[in-house]
């Protein structure tokens, strides 16, 4: 068989240039992309480990110096901000509902502002108790305090920049799904749902880890 | 997707959400009573099952490919592996006092160390 003749089978196959098939190496994509996240977070989550594990009095004190009133908000809040974007895909992938589409995919990008403004006021509330690590720091007599604050702070910031890329990714495609221009298509919606969803879960175990530790005492 | 499964899907988006807020409300709620390691443990087993499903319903894992499902569960080995391999050194080191630990930490650490 001559190179034209097998470049031409391959364009004849059904699974070669389909939507479909974008579609799933779009998926698989952005799924690989997730999995070298999970080693980046995975990298900060176990550095917790050996903090939370040598210094377990420690941590509970650093912990109970969070604010776990915003930090629950901002859990339901991002928790919130998931179920619009994954709705937000199905009715774009259901023509009848296709003008939802774009208003939910603000309210996710709305939603996902309101978490980084709230992240900003705990720092901002954290600044000023002396909790960022440091030579003023307020908890220096507490073994293992400050290195929960430092992964506290690289921990939230390196999530909150991943956010804000997605709230800027997620404006984009509500921008394009509302004028319905063809590049903002269900499938890369599905790509940029995937990423937010990733971010979400990030959240949820940051959530317990830094928020609720030791909280009863 | 047609109207039978848009409505099923929907539903099914709405169940997800509220049993997330619920999962949220009892991890907080946790966190309040005494249980000692289970209180990190529960903090975790709901975090675990939260995650699980975003994963399943909101990312579409359940439904997706075999190749999307072995990668997902792929990158749950790496981070296993890491830990492990990581937990080996780190986990099993005596902690010594560096040179850029804050000062007001030294002493402690030392007196800890040497007991003296």
């Amino acid at each position: 068989m001559t190179a034209r003749a097998t470049s031409a089978t391959l364009a004849a196959s059904p699974s070669r240039g389909t939507p479909w098939s974008k579609a799933e190496t779009a998926r698989l994509g952005m799924w690989v992309f997730i999995t070298s996240e999970v080693l980046f977070f995975g990298g900060l989550l176990f550095a917790y480990l050996h903090g939370r594990t040598h210094w377990p009095a420690g941590f509970a004190v650093a912990s109970r110096h969070t604010d776990a009133v915003l930090g629950t908000l901002n859990t339901g809040i991002l928790l919130t901000s998931s179920a619009a974007i994954a709705w937000a895909l199905a009715c774009a992938q259901h023509r009848p509902h296709a003008r939802w589409t774009a208003r939910l995919l603000c309210l996710t990008a709305a939603l996902g502002t309101v978490f980084i403004v709230i992240k900003g006021m705990e720092y901002r509330a954290e600044w000023h108790d002396h909790l960022f690590p440091g030579p003023a720091f307020a908890l220096a007599a507490t073994q293992g305090a400050e290195l929960f604050f430092m992964l506290y702070f690289v921990m939230t910031s390196l999530h909150a920049l991943h956010l804000a890329i997605g709230v800027a990714g997620v404006g984009v495609f509500a921008w394009g799904s509302g004028r319905r221009r063809p590049w903002a298509a269900p499938r890369r919606i599905e790509v940029m749902a995937l990423y937010w969803h990733f971010v979400d879960v990030i959240w949820i175990f940051l959530y317990p880890l830094l928020y609720l530790v030791e909280r009863h005492s | 997707m047609n109207d039978h499964d848009f409505a099923r899907h929907s539903r099914r988006l709405l169940w997800a959400w509220l049993s997330l807020l619920a999962l949220m409300l009892l991890s907080l709620g946790s966190a309040y009573l005494r249980l000692g390691m289970g209180n990190a443990v529960a903090g975790l087993a709901i975090a675990a099952i939260k995650a699980g499903m975003v994963a399943l319903i909101f990312m579409r894992l359940a439904r997706a490919g075999a190749t999307v499902r072995l990668v997902a569960t792929g990158s749950l080995g790496c981070l296993a592996l890491l830990m492990g391999l990581s937990g080996i050194d780190y986990l099993t080191r005596a902690v010594v006092p560096s040179p850029l630990q804050p000062p007001r930490q030294l002493p402690a650490l030392i007196e800890e160390r040497t007991g003296r």
